[in-house]
């Protein structure tokens, strides 16, 4: 194979004549033009340097714009070439040179963005209003037509983000409750107040913690799935399809969505409380001694009722919020992947920070019953 | 004189030079359905080759097995007279860089622009400084006609027949000798589709290019290709220039060539 290569003569006046032989293409695979151009280099600054391209067997535009650009551009008197190279060479000349990038400096460009920052959060929050309107809107016309309800989608939704979450949930909770169990054990042991771990972990793992880990780990697991899902039947025109057959979209799409998580939330926290209680049962009966039949009977005692409420409360809230920031960020998909997981990751994001929000509100409501 | 040269370097390591890819005994299978079994097929340096055949006959699998995106149960398929899959990485790769693929649906990156996916397999060879690549990007898109003011558009925001020119020069970019078409004019309306087809002739001609494509219209296929290829029945049934289909008996080919007879006779 006779690769690219070149030799180097000299003549009595001491010009030197570089002569380029072989195949000065990219189809020659054991190229390599970097190799080369460095190569030549030296060459490239002698100005008197005569270059001799006669001898190469192919030339394409790789090699041709390779060399050009060592030439600064252009042909000049000391490169002598065939005619079929110099059409090549000129028609290179010929395209568009790289539009030659200013820098300007903007002193302002900290407060453009942050402008423009606003701006993209007002955008993204009239968006949002706007779909939880279009959300009710479809509700109430659901109201009038309960037939035209969507049984199917609303009880996939449900498998797919309650009863396939079921497995995750249990292991993480259970896993977190032995953790805290053993940790306030560890304290409380060191005070004498053996018993109240039972209203430590109660109350914490009740009213706060079950919430927000059933929350943070459907976001993860379904939010995201959903924000793709949409995203993806976006980019294949499934959306557009399902409206020229005359079906809304918030009905079809969006609203069992929404509803299905907003129905099952409740259901995962109690769930997820359920094995982390036991967790915490756990960890306490081995550093504590303290039976299973004793914990579970003294919860209800000592931790009020009204907060299993004000959990149940909160799941479905978190469902809500999960699922219609899901929904947010999935309708705002453009058809490339950049724009898919971008929104992805932000609806996974504002989806937990939303729901952590949510919660240090309704803590604040809620701060004077049940503590 | 550029296949002259073609030929002298390939001498080295295919015993026969003039066959670019050749398919032996390739059986293919998805569960109980067998696709291919036996088949056999040379494609010449050179040619414009289609590969024809009824819906789900197993033309694009076997476009798949030709650029080693997938391989069959047993055979052998020889790009340049060397097999894709019993090679190592580095030679893979240069092997692979010898061939250029346009999908049927264009397949560019959505994240980056008509330049930027025009530039990756450049940019990945590490050979050339940015300037280089600039220019070699725009000729690209003078190959394929396209005005360099579209080279900042995203995929997303060109027509269809755009983006089959785009995919096309991407296809080009490393100068392959072979050129695979998937459905090249698919989605494409006739006045586009027969511009298309002009520009592949043209550039085929341009760059000594052995085009290889798989086609379900009849006009591309009597306006475009020289040989073809009929897929049927797990087996090739007809290797033959277009004319030459009229004196193979068989009810698939007879059928096929009377849909094309009259295009043909209007060329």
């Amino acid at each position: 194979m006779a690769a690219a290569n070149f030799r180097v003569a000299q003549d009595d006046q001491g010009r030197r004549h570089v002569q380029l032989f072989g195949q000065w293409s990219l189809r020659a695979p054991s190229n390599d033009f970097a190799k080369l151009k460095k190569l030549l280099e030296p060459f490239f600054f002698d100005t008197f340097t005569k270059w001799d391209l006669n001898e190469i067997e192919q030339l394409d535009a790789a090699g041709a714009s390779t060399l050009l650009s060592g030439w600064g551009n252009k042909l000049n008197a000391n490169i002598s070439l065939r005619p079929e190279q110099a059409e090549l060479f000129n028609t290179l000349i010929g395209l568009t040179r790289p539009p030659s990038k200013k820098i300007d400096r903007d002193w302002l460009s900290p407060l453009n963005a942050l402008g423009k920052g606003v701006l993209h959060l007002l955008h993204h929050f009239t968006e949002f209003i706007h779909l939880l309107i279009l959300l009710l809107l479809e509700i109430s016309y659901l109201f009038r037509r309960p037939q035209d309800f969507p049984w199917r989608e609303f009880s996939a939704n449900v498998y797919k983000s309650g009863v396939n979450a079921l497995p995750v949930t249990a292991l993480l909770g259970f896993m977190i409750g032995v953790v805290m169990g053993y940790l306030m054990s560890r304290q409380l042991h060191s005070f004498g107040a053996d018993i109240y771990i039972v209203n430590i972990l109660g109350l914490s793992i009740i009213r706060e913690l079950g919430p927000v880990l059933m929350a943070v780990l459907v976001a993860g697991r379904s939010g995201s799935a959903m924000t793709a899902q949409i995203g993806v039947m976006r980019v294949t025109d499934e959306i557009d399809a399902l409206t020229t057959m005359g079906i809304s979209r918030t009905l079809r799409v969006v609203l069992p969505k929404v509803l299905g998580l907003t129905f099952v939330a409740p259901l995962l926290v109690l769930w997820t409380s359920g094995w982390t209680l036991v967790g915490g049962a756990f960890a306490s009966n081995l550093e504590l001694g303290i039976s299973f039949r004793f914990f579970f009977d003294y919860l209800p005692l000592v931790v009020q009722p009204i907060n299993l409420t004000l959990s149940l409360f909160k799941g479905l809230m978190f469902g809500f919020v999960v699922a219609l920031v899901a929904c947010h960020f999935g309708l705002r998909i453009k058809p490339n992947t950049e724009s898919l997981s971008n929104s992805t990751t932000s609806s996974v994001v504002t989806a937990i920070s939303g729901v952590i929000l949510v919660n240090a509100w309704f803590a604040i409501l809620t701060r004077g019953i049940g503590v | 004189m550029s296949e002259d040269i073609v030929n002298n370097t390939l001498m080295e390591n295919s015993p026969d030079q003039d066959v670019i890819c050749d398919i032996q005994n390739v059986c293919t299978e998805f569960g109980d359905n067998i696709v291919h079994h036996n088949l056999n097929l040379k494609v010449k340096r050179g040619d414009i080759f289609a590969l024809v055949g009824r819906s789900g006959c197993g033309k694009t699998t076997l476009l798949r097995h030709i650029i080693g995106l997938t391989k069959p149960i047993s055979g052998n398929v020889l790009l340049f007279g060397q097999n894709l899959h019993a090679m190592e990485r580095v030679a893979q790769r240069r092997l692979m860089n010898r061939f250029g693929v346009l999908f049927q649906q264009g397949a560019l990156f959505s994240a980056l622009s008509v330049f930027d996916n025009i530039a990756f397999p450049l940019r990945e060879l590490k050979q050339f400084d940015e300037s280089v690549i600039y220019q070699l990007v725009m000729h690209k898109l003078a190959l394929v006609e396209l005005e360099p003011r579209n080279a900042d558009l995203l995929p997303a925001e060109i027509s269809g027949g755009m983006v089959k020119r785009v995919g096309l020069a991407r296809a080009l970019a490393l100068e392959p000798e072979l050129l695979v078409l998937d459905e090249p004019t698919a989605g494409l309306d006739p006045d586009r589709s027969h511009n298309f087809i002009d520009l592949v002739k043209q550039l085929k001609k341009a760059l000594g290019l052995t085009v290889l494509f798989v086609t379900h219209d009849m006009d591309t296929l009597a306006s475009l290709a020289e040989r073809v290829a009929v897929l049927e029945d797990k087996h090739i049934i007809a290797d033959c220039s277009l004319q030459e289909l009229a004196g193979i008996d068989h009810p698939f080919v007879i059928n096929f060539f009377q849909s094309i007879r009259s295009r043909l006779e209007r060329l």
